[in-house]
């Protein structure tokens, strides 16, 4: 194992820092270390692009993204990744070459591809970054603090079929009607893996309040404890709360079937404490078995929507077969359909908690 | 054009084009001693486009609290149908936009504002109070010929659906009774305005939910509103009535004989809503009001 001092200026400026090393402190960085063995994820790593692939780009801190050349110095941040429509990764480094598993920054080795997939753009480690402890600095040091106190927010969790079935646009369109209609709206990625792209949308659909399980200290979330994700979400939620915010919307990646959004949807304590359930879906055929899915967790979306939504025949499918409303994207952005739709979520909160003698915030204040 | 006064309930008034193609233009009563963390009153001009009316005639009044009232002014050619609030070119969201812009501009930063209005602005204020329930802290409709109520007549009349139409605006202004009927509701009719007049909506059925003339309707839409609470077991809304005295159809007249000002911003000193639906016939001054000089205008 070697230590090497670093300047933490000259790193600042050499390097080209991903976007889920935001929170990190430059000047916290001292040194280097190669003890690649006891890497875990959340550490933060030097690292030299070697080639080029899928990733040509990288989402720097300041949310723009950066065309990467071979020999770029870059921080990434050891972790895994779970993405269909992508790779699946784990947090391990390989001394000898690793992958680039996500543009956010995210460095790990590739498990597995999605075959429309190129390959990863592959990077050589020079080390973990270490603070003045000698140890690496890791993304949890970084953490939003936990707060105390009650929160009286109202919380709708957006899940969906599959990746890239239309949650994230809907959560901002929601989040854009809500916020219009004179809401103070707050948007958060749960679960996921640590990149811009949702973040961004988030902040142009106005919304008061944004972060993601970044802001909790974690570059991803697949792989992690469950409880470490519950954690996290309460963190980002009563931060939220903390700014002044009365809605939070919380996404959660991938599909119903991804482990950790699973795993968060079939525990009964993480469903007390979310509102209502929005579900998107690609088409008709998803919208009828994620619908089944849900319910069979004892979930019955309140809001359906997504790219089904797109298509008026493949509605009307959705609509008869899974005997719900399909919600167009110009609904969630209209402040009058938000207002109503939220008005509705909150109504049938009301009444199951009514049903079930629970005392709901509102009573409670 | 600009007035200033040093004494209490000084105000000037001020012109602020729309911005954009688009935008909302309005007439503002901008206090002196503007309190930008009180509620801003937006009181909303009839079919004669009255806005600068609207500001000059509660501006000093609500200066004398620290107030800002401003009065949009829907242009005949862009919100032809402003009373219906949804129809052709979308005077609710132009209201929006316009509040987001003077709060950009520091001259309001609470959370809700008082919504008043006269005749087609009256029609204007309960649409959208009923629409946006969150936004609005106080709801004054004066001489409005005639309402959405809350029952099941289609929309625009009632919160039904109309034929052939899939997501209609009244089934989304049920969603929001519930905040709706939480909102302090002052209504106010000329007690001379019982005549229809050509602008008055008549008709059979309109006739027979609403009454035959704006006093009729006004009391009926009380009724409704109180029936529609005990329906859904809801507490009794905060609504009071008035038939302003020696008062017609006429802004001016309303203001100046009727102590419309008056009912209006006296809400600001309301407390509590009392759980009894003839409070107002018992006693019809359990709010504070304020003194009767308020009327005069300092212009």
């Amino acid at each position: 194992m070697l230590f090497q001092k670093v300047n933490s200026v000259e790193l600042s400026h050499s390097a080209k820092w991903a976007f889920t090393t935001r929170r990190v402190v430059h000047e916290d960085v001292v040194g280097l270390t190669t003890n690649f063995v006891d890497a875990k994820t959340g550490d933060l790593v030097l690292a030299r692009v070697e080639k080029i692939g899928s990733h040509k780009r990288i989402q720097l801190t300041n949310g723009r993204p950066s065309e990467l050349y071979r020999g770029d110095l870059v921080v990434l941040v050891c972790g895994s990744r779970y993405a269909p429509d992508q790779y699946e990764g784990h947090a391990k480094i390989d001394p000898d070459g690793s992958d680039m598993l996500a543009g956010g920054g995210v460095i790990g080795v590739m498990r597995a591809a999605n075959k429309r997939m190129a390959g990863p753009t592959r990077v050589i480690p020079v080390g973990l970054l270490c603070g003045r402890d000698g140890n690496p600095v890791n993304l949890a040091d970084y953490s939003l603090p936990e707060l105390t106190g009650s929160r009286n927010l109202t919380v709708i969790a957006a899940v969906g079929a599959s990746m890239n079935a239309g949650k994230t646009t809907a959560v901002a369109s929601f989040a854009h009607g809500l916020s219009r209609a004179g809401y103070r709206v707050a948007t958060i990625k749960a679960t996921g893996t640590g990149a811009y792209g949702d973040y961004n949308a988030y902040v142009d659909a106005g919304a008061d309040y944004v972060a993601d399980f970044v802001d909790a200290g974690m570059v991803s979330t697949y792989m992690e404890p469950i409880s470490r994700i519950m954690k996290g979400t309460e963190i980002l939620l009563d931060h939220a709360a903390d700014n002044g915010c009365e809605i939070a919307i919380v996404e959660l990646a991938d599909g119903i079937f991804q482990g950790e959004t699973a795993a968060l949807l079939n525990r009964s304590d993480f469903r007390a404490g979310i509102d209502g359930f929005l579900f998107a879906a690609p088409c008709a055929a998803s919208t009828v078995g994620g619908c089944s899915a849900l319910r069979a967790m004892n979930i019955e979306p309140s809001i359906v929507t997504g790219m089904v939504s797109c298509s008026p025949l493949a509605t009307k499918e959705a609509e008869a077969a899974a005997g719900t409303h399909v919600v167009k994207r110009e609904s969630l952005i209209d402040p009058v359909s938000a207002g109503a739709l939220l008005a509705r979520i909150r109504t049938q909160k009301k009444a199951t908690e009514g049903t079930l003698g629970i005392k709901s915030a509102e009573q409670a204040a | 054009m600009t007035k200033n006064f040093s004494t209490p309930g000084a105000f000037r008034l001020e012109f602020k084009a729309g911005s954009g193609r688009h935008g909302l233009p309005c007439w503002l009563a901008i206090p002196t001693e503007l309190d930008a963390g009180r509620p801003p009153l937006v009181a909303v001009h009839g079919i004669r486009r009255g806005a600068k009316m609207q500001a000059q005639q509660f501006g000093a009044c609500a200066a004398k609290a620290g107030q800002v009232v401003i009065a949009p002014l829907f242009g005949e050619e862009q919100w032809p149908l402003y009373q219906q609030v949804v129809r052709k070119g979308r005077a609710d969201l132009a209201l929006l936009g316009l509040m987001n812009d003077l709060r950009l501009a520091g001259l309001w930063q609470s959370k809700r504002f008082e919504l008043s209005g006269f005749s087609g602005g009256a029609q204007f204020a309960h649409r959208f109070a009923m629409l946006y329930p969150n936004l609005i802290k106080t709801l004054s409709v004066t001489s409005a010929g005639w309402y959405t109520f809350p029952d099941a007549e289609p929309f625009p009349y009632g919160l039904g659906i109309r034929d052939g139409r899939k997501d209609d605006w009244g089934p989304q202004m049920e969603s929001r009774l519930r905040e709706f009927l939480q909102i302090p509701i002052n209504i106010a009719v000329g007690a001379l305005d019982g005549d229809c007049d050509s602008n008055t909506r008549s008709g059979v059925e309109i006739d027979h939910q609403q009454g035959a003339n704006r006093i009729d309707r006004a009391h009926q839409w009380k009724k409704a509103l109180l029936k529609a609470a005990q329906e859904r077991g809801l507490p009794l809304p905060d609504v009071r009535i008035r038939e302003l005295p020696e008062s017609g159809h006429d802004f001016a007249e309303c203001v100046k004989k009727g102590g419309l000002v008056n009912f209006v911003l006296s809400n600001r000193e309301a407390k509590k809503p009392k759980s009894s639906a003839n409070r107002d016939a018992k006693n019809p001054s359990s709010r504070a009001t304020l003194p009767s000089e308020i009327q005069t205008i300092n212009m």
